[in-house]
């Protein structure tokens, strides 16, 4: 018991650590996360990719749903954009995940960022998972 | 052990049992044809309904996990939109579930898994219109053997030994009949643009079988494959019969069709549940529009039978009414779900009655006999538009009777107005847009203004492929619906489509043109923005309601908001201060389910629930009043519709369930000990 008492708190004490050294703050999507010249890249690829199925105005249709809107962000708020690429990284497009790279992924998103509405910034959103997984997604602006 | 859902309290990487039950082993042993739910809808006339009431008002809030069933291992990655409503025959739970839309057979009183089956069918799957785990399947029984049918999400019809869930030999070519081949028209087996989500629908020895593609509000070409519905002899997996749905030379319907069109045009297939009454021998057909959700241009005509719900022999597949909802449609207005069979009353006079509910939220009612509407159905003129090339039909069928569930068709009034300062932001949002009543037609769009018709109902509803409850004892039928608009406006693109317009809006013409991307299908409108006001929705609540209408009377008897109100508006700094009834929740697809007692349902959409843990409720309403009688926690909203069953005098309650970052999981509930002492049923 008094082990596993140290492991934890050891994980506890890295994390902190690193939180620190990072010098990261807590992000949102609200923070300029993305550029507007990576949401162009991604809107190319919506219109590729995901277009047929969640609709050329990113609000689904019969088979899938949408991608903006008051309902996607009430379904995300909370959750990070590591969560949000980790749903597409593994699942979409739904006919074969891997034929979209992960760069790729990264500009889809941004591209749902600026149609939601959130402001674009002046550093891409990164490719890197942990660093996706540090920015929230908050529906509305705290 | 037994005890009730806490979200994240349980086991979240179970493939089958999460918590045993102490039935187990009396699989097969007990049988009641009564406590079974052996088809879709729950019967033939889908009207979602048993009559149990060991579940109810007193016990609801402290219903106890049966067991659950995670559906993550059944394909090559999880699923997130499980929507599938399984099936209870003899004690086993049958569904399909997964990416590869595996059928399953679980132990109904435990979950463990029976048999698997699963077709890998490589580059066709993965070209499928219509993929992942889909809603269901069909049992058949000649009273000796069983067999359960599904559709791949490739178009194969593959039957399956109930028992064992092996191939059946003597069914089409060693168990699967290659629904892409006798379709009277050529289809590429690989690339072939249809498929199926719905499942098929067994009466007798005949199995029907529909058809869906692609949303069509892109399509590639003007020229597309037909959506045509057949019968197959269920024993052998024979063609029976076909239906052209958009009709041929010499058919009812083809001159509805002007200048040839029904040459090239597609779709018109029936992607929702379809209904049977098996005394008259007679299948109901909710058919969807043609090619070009929004754009009929080169499709002049009415068009039958987009749009129609059609009647026809169950042995023969001839047409005996049909009744077309919408003429010549450009606005999405496809038929999503099951018409439901209720035998009414209306002014003293029995009528066997067909509803077909629709995601323009009226309710149709006809003489299921005749195709007669019950109540009048009343051709008005609508507006034409201004889209270059476009046939607009002069008049429109409007339902007089019942009033729409929902709300059709924006004014300024029914804009957000919580305070003056969002009204008056709605209205600017509002006026770059066309809004008008239901059958506004969608403009051109431009950057300046119109950039598109802002359609409510939206183009998945209104209602949507659920479709509704009824209850047989009171006639009074159960939907849930939503509110949430969606952006229709017609751009050109021919570096898409041959088709003269297609959905999108227009770009700021200032505004550098997107990246190229590697292939030619570059997008090209510029997206849709989300239409929120302040991140909150444009339009006033309730965002998603259940209604209650009694069919004899033709009269809402009630109507609730159905979903605990949003994060987003509970905690808006905007709203501080404000006293804001529960608006319900919009976004998903919600099936209903109406017993003995309750109508069940369970939230679309997550938000934070009393215990502060992210997930959604599922809510028990007293059928007669639209009280909220109980609300048990969920990890994640429903997706799929709900369904129940009996067994070993113990009531279930099986709940799909998925969403953003929660992949598929089947929950099934179960009356708590203490019922099953004070109820036999």
């Amino acid at each position: 018991m008094v082990r596993i008492f140290a492991i934890a708190c050891l994980g506890v004490w890295v994390a902190a650590a690193t939180a620190v050294l990072s010098g990261q703050e807590p992000r949102s999507v609200w923070d300029g996360v993305y550029t507007a010249e990576q949401a162009k890249r991604g809107e190319a690829l919506y219109g590729q990719h995901c277009a047929a199925c969640h609709g050329a105005t990113l609000l689904g249709a019969e088979a899938a749903p949408a991608l903006t809107g008051f309902e996607f962000g009430g379904n995300w708020n909370g959750l990070t954009l590591g969560d949000l690429y980790e749903r597409i990284r593994t699942s979409m497009p739904s006919d074969d995940p891997g034929k979209v790279t992960g760069q790729q992924k990264v500009d889809i998103i941004a591209y749902m960022l600026r149609v939601g509405a959130f402001p674009a910034g002046t550093t891409e959103l990164p490719r890197d998972q942990p660093l996706l997984t540090q920015i929230k997604y908050l529906a509305t602006k705290p | 052990m037994l005890r009730t859902l806490r979200p994240f309290t349980l086991p979240l990487l179970s493939l089958a049992v999460v918590l045993a039950s102490t039935d187990a082993g009396l699989v097969g042993q007990v049988r009641s044809r009564d406590g079974e739910w052996s088809t879709y809808g729950g019967d033939l006339a889908s009207r979602r309904y048993r009559p149990f009431d060991q579940i109810n008002r007193d016990n609801f809030k402290d219903l106890e996990v049966a067991w659950r069933f995670k559906t993550d291992a059944l394909g090559p990655r999880p699923e997130f939109n499980f929507q599938s409503t399984p099936l209870m025959v003899n004690g086993v739970l049958y569904t399909t579930a997964g990416t590869r839309r595996a059928v399953v057979a679980l132990d109904a009183a435990t979950g463990e898994m029976l048999w698997m089956h699963r077709e890998d069918e490589g580059k066709r799957g993965e070209a499928a219109p219509r993929k992942l785990s889909g809603r269901g399947l069909a049992y058949w029984t000649d009273g000796r053997e069983e067999r359960i049918v599904y559709v791949t999400p490739g178009y194969q019809m593959v039957a399956l030994d109930a028992k064992t869930g092996r191939k059946v030999a003597g069914f089409g070519r060693q168990g699967v009949v290659d629904l892409k081949l006798e379709m009277d028209q050529t289809i590429d087996l690989e690339t072939g643009e249809v498929g199926l989500h719905a499942a098929p629908i067994i009466s007798g020895n005949v199995i029907v079988v529909g058809a869906a593609h692609l949303p069509g509000g892109v399509p590639r070409s003007r020229n597309h494959e037909k959506g045509y519905i057949r019968g197959y002899d269920a024993r052998t997996g024979k063609r029976l019969w076909i239906f052209h749905t958009l009709p041929q030379k010499g058919e009812v319907g083809n001159d509805t069709w002007l200048q040839d069109s029904w040459t090239y045009t597609g779709n018109v297939g029936v992607w929702a549940q379809m209904t049977i009454d098996e005394e008259l021998g007679m299948l109901y057909m909710p058919v969807e529009l043609p090619t070009g959700d929004y754009y009929g241009g080169h499709r002049p005509g009415n068009g039958l039978f987009g749009e129609s719900l059609v009647a026809i022999d169950l042995k023969t597949g001839r047409r005996k009414w049909h009744y077309q909802l919408v003429h010549h449609g450009i606005w999405d207005f496809d038929i999503p779900c099951a018409p439901i069979l209720a035998d009414i009353t209306v002014n003293g006079r029995a009528i066997k009655a067909v509803i077909q509910p629709t995601k323009q939220s009226w309710l149709y009612v006809f003489d299921r006999v005749t195709g007669q509407p019950v109540w009048p159905i009343e051709e008005r003129p609508v507006p034409k538009g201004d889209v270059p090339g476009e046939w607009y039909a002069p008049t429109q069928p409007f339902v007089t009777k019942p009033a729409p569930y929902d709300l059709q068709g924006v004014s300024i009034d029914d804009l957000i107005d919580f305070t003056p300062e969002l009204r008056a932001e709605a209205v600017t949002l509002v006026s770059r847009y066309k809004i008008g009543p239901l059958f506004t037609p969608p403009p051109v769009s431009t950057f300046e203004g119109p950039r598109g018709l802002i359609m409510v109902p939206s183009s998945t509803g209104g209602a949507n492929w659920p479709g509704g409850s009824l209850d047989p004892e009171t006639n009074i039928l159960y939907i849930y619906s939503f509110r949430q608009p969606s952006i229709i406006g017609m751009i050109t693109d021919p570096s898409r489509s041959d088709m003269n317009f297609i959905n999108g809006q227009a770009r700021d013409p200032n505004a550098p043109p997107p990246a190229p991307a590697a292939a030619p299908a570059a997008a090209g409108e510029g997206g849709g923005p989300a239409l929120t006001v302040q991140g909150l929705p444009l339009l006033k609540p309730p965002y998603g309601s259940i209604t209650a209408t009694d069919l004899n009377r033709g009269e809402i008897v009630w109507q609730v908001a159905h979903g605990e109100t949003p994060d987003a508006v509970r905690n808006h700094p905007a709203l501080k201060g404000l006293s804001i009834p529960r608006t319900g929740r919009a976004g998903g697809r919600i099936g209903t389910l109406v017993t003995k007692t309750l109508v069940i349902a369970g939230e679309p959409g997550f938000f934070t629930m009393p215990s502060g843990q992210r997930g959604a409720m599922l809510r028990a309403y007293d059928k007669a009043t639209g009280a909220e009688v109980g609300a048990v926690p969920m990890p994640a909203p429903q997706t799929g519709s709900p369904m129940t069953y009996m067994l070993n005098g113990r009531q279930y309650l099986a709940v799909p369930i998925s969403g953003a970052g929660y992949s598929g999981e089947l929950v099934v509930f179960r009356a708590p000990q203490a019922a099953t002492t004070t109820s036999s049923r």
